[in-house]
């Protein structure tokens, strides 16, 4: 009977209780420092930071804005920034998203907004025109071509990313 | 642009392209309304804010211009007159004003810039898409106003 109460014997008890302890405090500090190591590998897989702007249905070979929000962090303040960007499917049926900033000086660029230029996109403050393909017109004030969206298509869904100056992206 | 050191940089070099200041007028209280107050204020501010955005290269959208809703309205017109004419030194050739209250929309003969009045629609308890929606469209409205005057 005396046999069956002590199984476990003092010294195996302390064992088990000293290495149960020290293995969880060795874990305490260890678990942080691979957090740590293995950080840029986690940033990498959330990154790019692709936002859902648009059903590839809806697209069509006419550009048609798409208004989406993305996350800003200035310093300690975060905040969500209003963005648009004109879509549409080329000849070749791949899409094309273009940046409406205006590479003049920021303005917001409309398609069609000039009935005396139909089918260019349009800048309405010092009337610089693109082509729809967003190479700027020579003569008007824009000197660079629109900047492109980085994008992603995935189930039916069209992801926009980083605009970028045309042949980065 | 806005009133940062950032878009200010781009100002001073590109100053002839920029020709159009906005300012929002902004009432203040802290009696009775002071919500329905705050609310016009948040109102003005959203929109300017998106109007900015789409006439980034040719408007310069100034600090709000405000005010205490007790302050009469001469000196409220005087004030704003002498921002206007100091705009208009540093050559600036078109001034707005965006508001919603409607105690300018009354003296808005005497005003030496164009004032654009707004009814305020309270958002803050709107969904989401509504709101952009409803912003997009006060925006839109206020940007013909623009387009109009620039031609």
């Amino acid at each position: 009977m005396s046999d069956n109460k002590h199984r476990v014997s003092r010294r195996q008890f302390l064992n088990y209780t000293l290495t149960g302890v020290g293995g969880f405090m060795a874990a305490g500090m260890l678990m942080p420092m691979v957090r740590f190591a293995l950080d840029p590998v986690l940033k990498g897989e959330a990154g790019g930071e692709m936002v859902a702007v648009a059903q590839v249905k809806d697209i069509t070979t006419e550009p048609k804005r798409f208004d989406f929000k993305v996350k800003v962090k200035d310093a300690w303040y975060e905040s969500e920034e209003p963005r648009s960007a004109w879509v549409y499917k080329d000849d070749k049926g791949e899409i094309v998203a273009l940046s409406p900033v205006c590479k003049h000086l920021g303005c917001t660029v409309n398609w069609n907004g000039d009935k005396e230029h139909p089918n260019q996109f349009f800048c309405p403050c010092h009337y610089g025109r693109y082509e729809k393909d967003g190479t700027n017109v020579p003569g008007t004030p824009p000197i660079h071509p629109l900047d492109r969206y980085e994008l992603k298509v995935k189930d039916g869904t069209l992801y926009l990313g980083k605009a970028k100056p045309r042949g980065e992206a | 642009m806005k009133w940062t050191v950032k878009d200010v940089e781009v100002y001073l070099q590109e100053k002839e392209y920029v020709d159009t200041a906005v300012i929002p007028l902004i009432p203040l209280t802290l009696e009775k309304n002071v919500k329905s107050i705050v609310s016009m204020g948040e109102f003005v501010q959203i929109i300017v804010n998106e109007l900015e955005r789409q006439f980034k290269g040719r408007v310069f959208l100034f600090p709000p211009f405000t005010y205490f809703t007790s302050e009469n309205m001469e000196e409220k017109t005087k004030r704003i007159a002498d921002w206007t004419d100091e705009l208009i030194a540093n050559g600036m050739k078109h001034i707005f004003y965006v508001t919603s209250d409607t105690e300018w929309k009354a003296g808005e003969a005497n005003l030496p810039g164009t004032l654009l009045w707004l009814p305020s629609i309270p958002l803050e308890h709107m969904d989401e898409k509504y709101k952009q929606q409803i912003v997009t469209d006060q925006t839109s409205q206020l940007m013909n106003l623009l387009i109009a005057k620039w031609s």
